[in-house]
């Protein structure tokens, strides 16, 4: 996959189905096995349904965009919004031994990943750039770009 | 994602089917607390033909267990799917809620 595969969707959670197909296409294309890619969609759904809650606070009149591209190194996905800032630290996360509702997405996301950072260039919005290196031995990192 | 209530005389069992998320969780927890507010003893849940789970139908399953706790009530899980399975294991869920491989293995237990 050398072009960059872009979809748009609103931002109601009935679309997230349409991105987790895109994400599972997408990975699988670039290579990926059936855990990864499993994994990869698992977590591209994580961070979409915190786009929707988050930075636009359940307004499903938005749009999410979502760019899969794929290198020699890198599988690598941007999701852009034009909500409310948001910064990882604002996302409700749980220890995973601590058993309550929610919290849990992020796990979801750094599992899959071993970069997670926003964007910070991106003045309106956010743009979650989520990096899985090919070679998984390299260390996750999770801060502001 | 469609979501089957069968009562027994014992148990009730709440059979999913389809892709638990964001959108389709609010229906199952609907289910789910309903059957709390009655004070239902004991639901297992089959997850047989569930395809996908992500974290807020997760939350749901703990909202409903950790309800249920209240009155000494039982929240079962039986024919997990692998991949479900995973993600359960990854969520340390496997060991908060009792999980079987068959419907009547849960409903003996």
């Amino acid at each position: 996959m050398n072009d960059p595969i872009v979809i748009s969707v609103p931002s109601h959670p009935k679309f997230l189905s349409v991105i987790r197909a895109a994400a599972l296409v997408a990975a699988e294309v670039s290579g990926m096995g059936t855990e990864a890619a499993e994994d990869i969609k698992h977590a591209v759904d994580e961070a979409c349904s915190n786009v929707i809650k988050y930075a636009y606070k359940c307004d499903s009149t938005r749009t999410i965009t979502v760019k899969f591209e794929d290198s020699q190194y890198t599988f690598q996905v941007k999701i852009e919004d034009t909500g409310c800032k948001a910064r990882l630290e604002d996302i409700k996360v749980r220890e995973l031994d601590e058993i309550r509702p929610g919290g849990l997405g992020i796990h979801f996301i750094k599992k899959a990943f071993n970069s997670v950072v926003f964007d910070k260039r991106k003045r309106n919005g956010n743009r979650l750039i989520l990096t899985r290196f090919k070679n998984r031995h390299e260390p996750v990192i999770s801060q502001q770009k | 994602m469609k979501v089957e209530t069968t009562v027994n005389s014992n148990y009730t069992v709440v059979a999913i089917a389809g892709e638990i998320d964001m959108y389709s969780s609010p229906q199952l927890r609907d289910t789910l607390l309903q059957l709390v507010k009655n004070k239902t003893a004991t639901v297992i849940v089959n997850l047989k033909d569930v395809k996908y789970i992500d974290s807020s139908g997760i939350a749901t399953f703990v909202e409903a267990l950790k309800k249920m706790l209240s009155y000494k009530g039982k929240l079962k899980m039986a024919q997990v799917p692998d991949r479900l399975m995973e993600i359960f294991n990854f969520s340390k869920l496997d060991k908060v809620f009792e999980i079987f491989g068959k419907i009547e293995d849960a409903a003996n237990s």
